[in-house]
């Protein structure tokens, strides 16, 4: 198919679209039912995190695996409350990564 | 050109003006200037059906005024806003367990052969017509977005969201299709104005 064509295809298809639809009362219909727009504020999302942070440590305490876990990992040494550390770490890592990617796709 | 990159800045201050004082006059000024082309895209998606593509025009502009936070400026704020449409009217032609995919590849291929040899008194146009409906549902899309909106491939990439190399053969094969079914009427024009 040549330039030409092409450009003939493209007229046709061009001139067969009937173009941009008159308003008709269409924006006002559309802004009768626009709600009110809450601006989302950061401190729920931020509280909910400080108390999760807060909670999973303060259940975690008596067991000292973090404070047993966190020296094993600094330590270079592969041992289990190590493990547990980093699996809990890298599931948190995936959690906000899986929630950060959703917010930002946009539509429906 | 120029015309397009002033419009988009426009578009740019509304959107910004919605963000800083959601001021739904702003807004109001963004639905007036794209509705036309908004309900015109769905219009053609779901084939004439203008009651319905207004309700669904409706839920798109009230999802943008939502989502507004999350246009970033990437795309001009009328590609956003048709990607957001084409998201709607996607969710609610799969609700309706239609098909839309490439299973209908090639639909009609068989048929071109036999479309009927167009005549004098046939108008070009309803040739066209029955000629784009005999096109693959990605075909018929793409051809509306990149020929008839006007979106580039890139941007129809983006609001279809398909790779770029899918738009760009969906649309050669679209025409190359278009061009063979209506190559009798090439044919008469050539004959009247050798």
């Amino acid at each position: 198919m040549n330039h030409s064509d092409n450009d003939d295809i493209e007229a046709l298809l061009r001139e067969q679209f009937d173009g941009a639809v008159p308003d008709d009362g269409f924006t006002d219909r559309v802004m009768q039912r626009v709600p009110p727009r809450r601006r989302r504020a950061a401190w729920p999302v931020v509280a909910g995190i400080v108390a999760g942070i807060g909670a999973c440590w303060l259940s975690l305490l008596p067991t000292s695996l973090l404070q047993v876990g966190w020296q094993n990992w600094i330590g270079g040494e592969l041992s289990a409350s190590a493990i547990v550390l980093m699996a809990a770490v890298a599931g948190m890592s995936q959690l906000a990564c899986w929630w950060t990617t959703m917010e930002s796709e946009d539509p429906c | 050109m120029a015309d397009r990159a002033a419009e988009a800045r426009l578009d740019q201050a509304l959107v910004a003006r919605v963000r800083l004082g959601n001021d739904p006059r702003a807004f109001e000024q963004l639905v007036r200037r794209h509705q036309g082309m908004v309900r015109a895209q769905l219009r053609r998606l779901l084939h004439g059906d203008h009651a319905a593509a207004d309700d669904l025009a409706q839920e798109a502009f009230l999802l943008a005024w939502r989502k507004l936070d999350q246009f970033r400026g990437e795309a001009r704020f009328s590609t956003w806003l048709y990607r957001i449409t084409y998201a709607c009217f996607l969710q609610v032609y799969r609700k309706k367990s239609l098909s839309l995919g490439d299973d209908d590849e090639g639909e009609g291929e068989g048929e071109a052969e036999s479309l009927p040899e167009p005549t004098r008194a046939i108008d070009l146009q309803i040739d066209l017509e029955r000629a784009m409906q005999r096109l693959s549902t990605s075909e018929q899309t793409v051809l509306l977005h990149c020929v008839q909106l006007g979106l580039s491939h890139e941007e129809t990439a983006y609001v279809l969201s398909m790779p770029l190399g899918t738009v760009k053969t969906h649309a050669t094969r679209g025409k190359a299709k278009l061009k063979k079914w209506l190559s009798a009427w090439h044919d008469v024009n050539e004959e009247q104005n050798p």
